[in-house]
Order: structure tokens, then C-alpha cells, then sequence
């Protein structure tokens, strides 16, 4: 057990450092650099040369880039990701209470939306092509094939003009404390819950369906079992394991794919600062969103594949 | 425009206050209500990026707010006439006009309780003559007592009232050069409680203003929603909002029949430079081009898109806007042909392909604006692509390296003009100031020529004389273009009183607005 851990452990690692080489690549191979955040083409072409040269190393751009990309990397790993070429304020303060506004977002849907997601999936499952299941994967493809945004529209046109119970626009503050944010939120919670809900509870009732169709459920069914005890304790669990892994990239997504639903709502998270962030060109801020994003995903998986080698003795042994 | 005699100057220094007051006072008669907390939104945007550092300084706040938290010592009206503010009296030493001495209100209280005096006014503008375009004609500013100061500048200028009104021109506690302002402490009504950079600034009465009895308010909450128009609309659907502040014509249209709201409108609102590089290489070194641009321009067009038809006007290359009884419309309308020929008879018979020309949206409909500009001129042959930029940052971008070894070099970009007096707008097309697009020649010295006659010229109509002629040579010689402007709107749930909209955003006072 303990190996197979830091075997996981190893490898997410080895993901993140291959992460950040890409993230640092791919910004360095785009189309010009940080000057472009101020100059443009013409204005670079009649620039004097010992003038760029002195702009380039202002930014650090005069070192080579191997150079360059061990000191992105030594400062990636204390949380410090530079500072913006425009208001040379510290990335990591831009990025920190958004991050936190978002993952606050993403949790609530989170806890929200699993047990909710269960009992379609189970429901669906379990009266398996009747009315009941037709009715609910009906609603589950409608609900994840409807953008956010337009759900989200709608629920405000219903919810906060129509019928006035909910905020239209949140307008808590950035650093306001989780509990005000989350008490301004329903209408976003609520926009990503159906998405949300409609994609993990089609995931489990897959699951589910098979369980509940092994030979192991028929003889516990033949042998007198409860019908709760073999849905909740025999096909859950069977069910659940090979959809943590979905379950967990979803998670990730959820929180650097929420970006449009924040926008809808003015919320205060990574949404509206990774849009500040492209149309101003803050290449160092960019690199940040990227990383945390790519990092959370390693997380989640990592989270997911400990959580499996818990619950599942097969993997422990393979 | 304003004319105002040495003897008018001090007539209105007697009657400066209550003539302020009379004017704030004149929309709503209903016994206003004391309380309440106003919330708004707010969609314009013109001002550097604001974060933890300096979010309360007024330099970083969004226009909207800077009667709020403070105070000037002159104030422009919605007629852009200007009133005494924290100022009692104001003239020229002499008929030079270079040399001002102005006396201050006593009693005037900062929000950290200690009173205003002209060593203030000093310390303020000593900031801002580093710091301000508009302020950087004051060559030295001293305190002569403990409420009188005097402004001496490096020319005449009959219309320097107006430059103490502006945006940048705000009293200040006195502070060192690297501190001052940094607190967001002011003499205005409100003072600050909270903001949250580039998203909300949250503000109370202030107990101490100098104007006794107001505001009505106890609060006020403004939110930032740039470019999320949408949301701040559906947020004043919901009850969330009592006010939006420039909203898209389009959305005046829409809000119009409904009941709910009431639509206030500033007359001459925002207009737009795009400015004209002269560096070397430049094609608009060439005047046949500026003209071929400028007479390729389907003006009426913005106006009809951009604006809805009704709400724009047409500019006339210069910075003056269309209620300024100066303004002196272009001659001739739109000429492709002739745009064609002076292309060709300057090298372009096929037309020419052109930098991009950068922009920002602080309105909505800016966008618009500048996609009918695209393709407007491309029937006359100019191939010339856009790019929107964000408005956090622009001004410095659209700035560029504007190194003179260069030639003065800067973007071939827009910038957003607010309506002014012509002194100032006028004087916005000297070489120095970057949005001539350094405008240089002979033409250029017999403007500036005139324009130094004009600010020493204390008769109004006399000076109005002057600034037809300014005006003839910006037609003839286009340096930049100012192709349309339009009027502004803030839209406010029907309980909201007296709160009329400025089309010098940051001339709204909110002093007598109160909450039914």
C-alpha cells in the first residue's frame, strides 16, 4: 500500500514538473514577449536597439531561456510566480483570494452535487429503462447540454428579476469571508449544480446499471438479501470506484471551467481575473492560472487514485 | 462659453456658494428624505489600473467617484459653467492672467478632522502639476497666507477656473510628493470605508463636510462593472442596483416605455480621438493623408450605429463637443472621391494598408464605434485593422515609448475625451501633448498663436472669434480626428432623487441625492 502511495505520489510530481515545462514553453514559444504588453510591431521597429536591449533586461528577457526557466521553476515551487509587467504587483496576491473565491464556488457545487448525483444515478439505475430513468436522463442530457451561461441567465430572468429571492450580480467583495460570498451565491451554485448534476449522475447510473446486472447481485438477490442492503452496500461501492476518477477530473474542471458562469454573475474569482489577465497581456499571471489549474487536476487525480487503492483491494495488490 | 471679467470673478467669489447650492438644489423640490444607502454600478471606465496599493487614491478611482471623496476648488456644472467650490474667490493679479491668487473656504473640514488650509492647496498641487496633463501649465504654487494661495503659470489663461475643476485637481492633505493622496482622505461628502480594487469602493457620510445639512445619504456602495453591462442591468432588474451609470444607447432605447426607471442625460457626453502618429516613417506625416482619412469617415454612420441616431452627433476634428456654443462644424461631409484622389496624389492609387489602430471600450458602445470606422474608411481605400485593448493600463499603452530622440513617437490609437471648456480642449492639440500626435509646422505655431490670444482675452465673444479661426485650421490641416461623440446616460430606479447626470463624469455630486 505504502508503495503504491509514493509510486502516485512520484508520478504527480513528475506531472507537475512536466506541467510547468509546458506552461513555460508554450508561453515561450508564442509570438513575440512580454514587450509586446506595451510596444507595438511599429513602435518596436523604430525603437533603438540599446533602448530594447534595456527593456529586455529590465524584464529579465536578456537571459538565456533554460536560465530563465529554472528560475520560473525555483519560484513556482515557493508560490511566486513573478510580478505583472504592468503594475509590477506580486502575481500570487492577484491570484490567491480568486483562487480561493473559486475553489469556495467549486466546493459548494461539489458537496451539493454529490450525493445529489448518487440518488439520480441510483434512482435511474435501478428502475433501468422504465419512465423513471427515461424521465431523468432525458432532464440529465438536457441539463449538460444547455450552456452555463445560459442557464444562468435564465435562472436570473426567474429567480432575481421575475421572482425577486436571489442577487442578479454578486457584489461581495474579493477578500470577503467564504460564508458572505457563498450566502451572495445561490444563483451560481445553482447554475453549475445542474451541469454538474446531470454529468455525475449520468456517470454513476453507467455504473450502476452494470452492477446492478452482475451474476454476484443476482445470487445476493436469490439468497434474500435486501433490496437496500444491495443497492447501497454491494452495487454503490462497485459502482462508485471506477467513477472516482471522473468524478476527480470533473472536480478539477469544475473549478478552472467555471469561468463563464463567474462572468455572468460578476463573481469574484478566476473567471474575471484570467480575463483581465489575457486582454491585458499579463503573460506571468497567465502562466499562474495555468499552472494552478493543470495542478489542480494532478491533485484530483492523485486524490482519487489514493482514494481507489483505500477502497479497492484489487488495485492494492495489482 | 464662459466669459468672466476680473470684476465677474469676484462677484461670483461672494456668491459662489449659494449659487452651487441653488444649482444642486433645483431638480427636486419634494422635501428630500435624510438615509439610505444608494447603490450603483458603474460602466465607464477612465482611469490606471488601481489595485492594494493605491485603490484609494484619486488618481486610480473610477471618475464617477471623485466628488465623492473630494473636492476641488472650482466646480463645473452640467452647463460646464463653473462655480466656486472650495474656493470663495479667484482672479488674476494682473491682465496678464498668468498670475492667480485664489482665497479658500474657511472652516473646510478633511476627513481625518484636521481644517483645510492653502498650505494644502499647495502640497496638492504640487503633486499634480508633476502628475496632471491639465495641471502641468502651473510653474510654481505657493501658500501667500493661511487661505489664500497663488497659482502662477507659465502663460495667460482667462480660463485657469477650469483647470482647478478638473479630475486631477483635487485638495489633498498636504503630504510629501511620494505620499500624498495614498490615504483617500478628502474634504467631499463621503469618505471611505472599503474598496476592492477594480471591483467596488464603499464609502459613508462624512459628518463634517463643509456643506451643512448634506448629503442625504448615509452611504453610498459603487460596483465596478465594466464591460458587463448585462449584469449590472439585470442587477438593477433585481433591486440590487438603484442606479446604472453609462449605459449603451442601445439600453436607453430598450428602458425607455418602462416605468420602473427613470433615464438622465448628459448632453455632449464622450467623444473620441484617434490619434495621428507624425514620428518619422509615418504616413500621416503627409497632410493629403489626414485629409483622405478624415474625409473617408462616414460619420453619420457611427452616429446611426453606435449611437441610435438620436443620441450622437457629429465631431468636427477638433476636441470641442456639440453643445459648446464654439463648436464650428466641419465643412462638407463625407467625400470618398476625394478621399481616393488625395490618396493617389500621395502615392496611393491602390489604396494604403495602415498600422492597427488600438482602443479601449469605457462605454459600451465603443466597440461599435470603431468596427464602423473600420469599414467606413476602407471604401476609400484604407485598409486598416482594430484591436481592442482593455482599459486597465491603456493610457499608458496607448502612450508607447514617447522618446523624443524617436520623433516623439506614439500609437496610432483612440483616446476618450470628456467635454471641456475650449481653453482646455483646445490647447489638447499642441505639439507637447501626445494626443495632437505631435502636430507640428507652421500651421500649428499660428494655432498656438491664437490660442495664447485667446487666453488673454477676457471677452467671451471676442474669444469665440479666436476659436472659430483655431477651428478652420484643424479642418485644413487635420491633425487627429474626432469623428462622433455622444451624449451619456445613467439609469436610476424611480425612489432615487436628485441625482442628474454630468456629462463631465467626474463633475457628479451626489450631495443632494436622497432616497424615497
Amino acid at each position: 500500500m505504502l508503495s503504491a502511495v509514493l509510486r502516485r505520489l512520484a508520478l504527480s510530481l513528475v506531472t507537475l514538473l512536466m506541467l510547468a515545462t509546458y506552461v513555460f514553453v508554450a508561453t515561450e514559444i508564442l509570438p513575440g514577449d512580454a514587450l509586446d504588453v506595451s510596444l507595438s510591431a511599429d513602435e518596436l521597429s523604430m525603437m533603438p536597439p540599446a533602448r530594447l536591449a534595456q527593456m529586455k533586461r529590465e524584464l529579465g528577457l536578456d537571459r538565456p531561456a533554460p536560465e530563465r526557466f529554472l528560475a520560473f521553476l525555483g519560484g513556482v515551487t515557493q508560490l511566486d510566480f513573478g510580478r505583472t509587467l504592468i503594475s509590477k504587483t506580486p502575481v500570487i496576491d492577484i491570484v490567491a483570494f480568486p483562487l480561493r473565491n473559486s475553489l469556495i464556488l467549486g466546493g459548494a457545487v461539489l458537496v451539493a452535487a454529490i450525493p445529489l448525483a448518487l440518488f439520480v444515478g441510483i434512482v435511474s439505475a435501478y428502475w433501468f429503462r422504465r419512465a423513471t430513468d427515461t424521465i431523468i436522463s432525458s432532464a440529465a442530457i438536457i441539463g449538460y447540454s444547455v450552456p452555463e451561461f445560459v442557464i444562468g441567465t435564465v435562472l436570473v430572468i426567474l429567480f432575481a428579476v421575475a421572482w425577486p429571492l436571489f442577487p442578479a450580480t454578486i457584489t461581495a467583495n474579493t477578500k470577503d469571508p467564504a460564508l458572505a460570498l457563498l450566502a451572495a451565491s445561490p444563483l451560481p451554485v445553482a447554475t453549475i449544480l445542474i451541469g454538474s448534476i446531470a454529468y455525475l449522475g449520468r456517470v454513476l447510473r453507467v455504473g450502476m446499471v452494470e452492477a446492478l446486472a452482475t451474476d454476484f447481485v443476482e445470487r445476493l438477490r436469490l439468497t434474500g438479501v435486501p433490496e437496500w442492503r444491495i443497492v447501497f452496500l454491494h452495487a454503490l461501492p462497485a459502482a462508485v470506484i471506477p467513477s472516482l476518477t471522473a468524478m476527480a477530473l470533473y472536480a478539477a474542471a469544475l473549478v478552472s471551467g467555471i469561468v463563464v458562469v463567474e462572468l455572468v454573475f460578476s463573481y469574484p474569482g478566476l473567471g474575471q481575473e484570467l480575463l483581465r489577465a489575457v486582454t491585458r497581456r499579463e503573460v506571468h499571471v497567465i502562466q499562474a492560472f495555468a499552472l494552478l489549474s493543470a495542478g489542480l487536476v494532478v491533485l484530483f487525480n492523485l486524490l482519487a487514485d489514493l482514494a481507489i487503492l483505500a477502497l479497492d483491494a484489487r488495485t492494492r495488490q495489482s | 462659453m464662459n466669459s468672466r471679467s476680473r470684476r465677474g470673478f469676484a462677484r461670483l467669489g461672494l456668491g459662489g456658494a449659494a449659487a452651487l447650492t441653488a444649482d444642486l438644489a433645483n431638480a427636486q423640490t419634494a422635501a428630500p428624505k435624510r438615509g439610505g444607502t444608494l447603490v450603483h454600478a458603474q460602466l465607464s471606465a477612465n482611469r490606471r489600473a488601481a489595485d492594494a496599493s493605491n485603490a484609494k487614491h484619486p488618481y486610480f478611482i473610477v471618475d464617477a467617484n471623485t466628488r465623492l471623496q473630494w473636492n476641488c476648488l472650482t466646480w463645473v456644472n452640467e452647463k460646464l459653467e463653473w462655480e466656486y467650490e472650495l474656493a470663495t474667490k479667484l482672479e488674476p493679479t494682473d491682465d496678464k492672467m498668468n498670475v492667480w491668487d485664489v482665497t479658500i473656504r474657511e472652516g473646510v473640514m478633511f476627513h481625518n478632522g484636521r481644517e483645510m488650509t492653502a498650505a494644502d492647496v499647495a502640497s496638492s498641487f504640487a503633486y499634480h502639476r508633476l502628475n496632471a496633463p491639465f495641471a502641468r501649465q502651473i510653474i510654481k504654487i505657493e501658500a501667500l497666507s493661511k487661505y489664500v494661495a497663488r497659482f502662477t503659470l507659465d502663460g495667460g489663461n482667462s480660463e485657469f477656473a477650469f483647470i482647478l475643476a478638473e479630475y486631477n485637481s483635487v485638495i489633498m492633505p498636504a503630504g510629501d510628493l511620494k505620499t500624498i493622496g495614498f490615504d483617500g482622505i478628502g474634504t467631499g461628502p463621503f469618505r471611505i470605508v472599503s474598496t476592492d480594487p477594480n471591483r467596488s469602493l464603499i464609502m459613508e457620510r462624512f459628518e463634517g463636510y463643509w456643506r451643512k445639512g448634506f448629503p442625504y445619504l448615509d452611504r453610498v456602495e459603487c460596483h465596478n462593472r465594466e464591460g458587463q453591462q448585462e449584469a449590472a442591468l439585470n442587477g438593477l432588474r433585481a433591486g440590487q442596483f438603484d442606479a446604472v451609470l453609462s449605459i449603451d444607447p442601445r439600453a436607453v432605447q430598450q428602458f425607455q416605455s418602462d416605468t420602473a426607471y427613470d433615464i438622465e442625460t448628459a448632453k455632449g457626453g464622450y467623444h473620441f480621438v484617434v490619434q495621428l502618429p507624425k514620428h518619422p516613417g509615418s504616413p500621416f506625416l503627409d497632410k493629403r493623408i489626414r485629409q483622405a482619412f478624415a474625409y473617408a469617415i462616414d460619420r453619420e454612420a457611427i452616429v446611426r450605429i453606435a449611437y441610435s441616431g438620436k443620441y450622437g452627433w457629429v465631431g468636427n476634428d477638433s476636441h470641442l463637443v456639440i453643445t459648446d456654443p464654439n463648436f464650428v462644424p466641419r465643412p462638407g461631409g463625407r467625400d470618398v472621391a476625394k478621399a481616393k484622389k488625395l490618396l493617389a496624389d500621395a502615392g496611393y492609387p491602390n489604396g494604403i494598408t495602415l498600422s492597427p489602430l488600438y482602443f479601449s471600450p469605457p462605454l459600451p458602445e465603443v466597440p461599435r464605434y470603431f468596427q464602423v470606422l473600420q469599414q467606413s474608411v476602407k471604401e476609400a481605400g484604407f485598409n486598416m485593422p482594430i484591436e481592442e485593448r482593455p482599459n486597465d493600463g491603456y493610457i499608458q499603452f496607448r502612450q508607447g515609448e514617447n522618446d523624443v530622440a524617436l520623433g516623439k513617437y506614439h500609437k496610432f490609437a483612440m483616446t476618450a475625451v470628456g467635454s471641456r471648456n475650449p481653453g482646455i480642449s483646445l490647447y489638447r492639440m499642441r505639439y507637447e501633448y501626445v494626443e495632437s500626435g505631435h502636430w507640428s509646422g507652421p500651421e500649428h505655431d499660428q494655432y498656438i498663436k491664437l490660442y495664447n490670444e485667446a487666453m488673454i482675452t477676457r471677452d467671451a465673444g471676442k474669444r469665440k472669434s479666436v476659436y472659430a479661426q483655431m477651428q478652420a485650421i484643424l479642418h485644413e490641416e487635420v491633425p487627429v480626428v474626432l469623428p462622433a461623440g455622444g451624449d451619456t446616460f445613467l439609469i436610476k430606479r424611480k425612489n432615487i432623487r436628485n441625482m442628474p447626470f454630468h456629462p463631465q463624469i467626474w463633475s457628479i455630486r451626489l450631495d443632494e441625492t436622497w432616497k424615497a
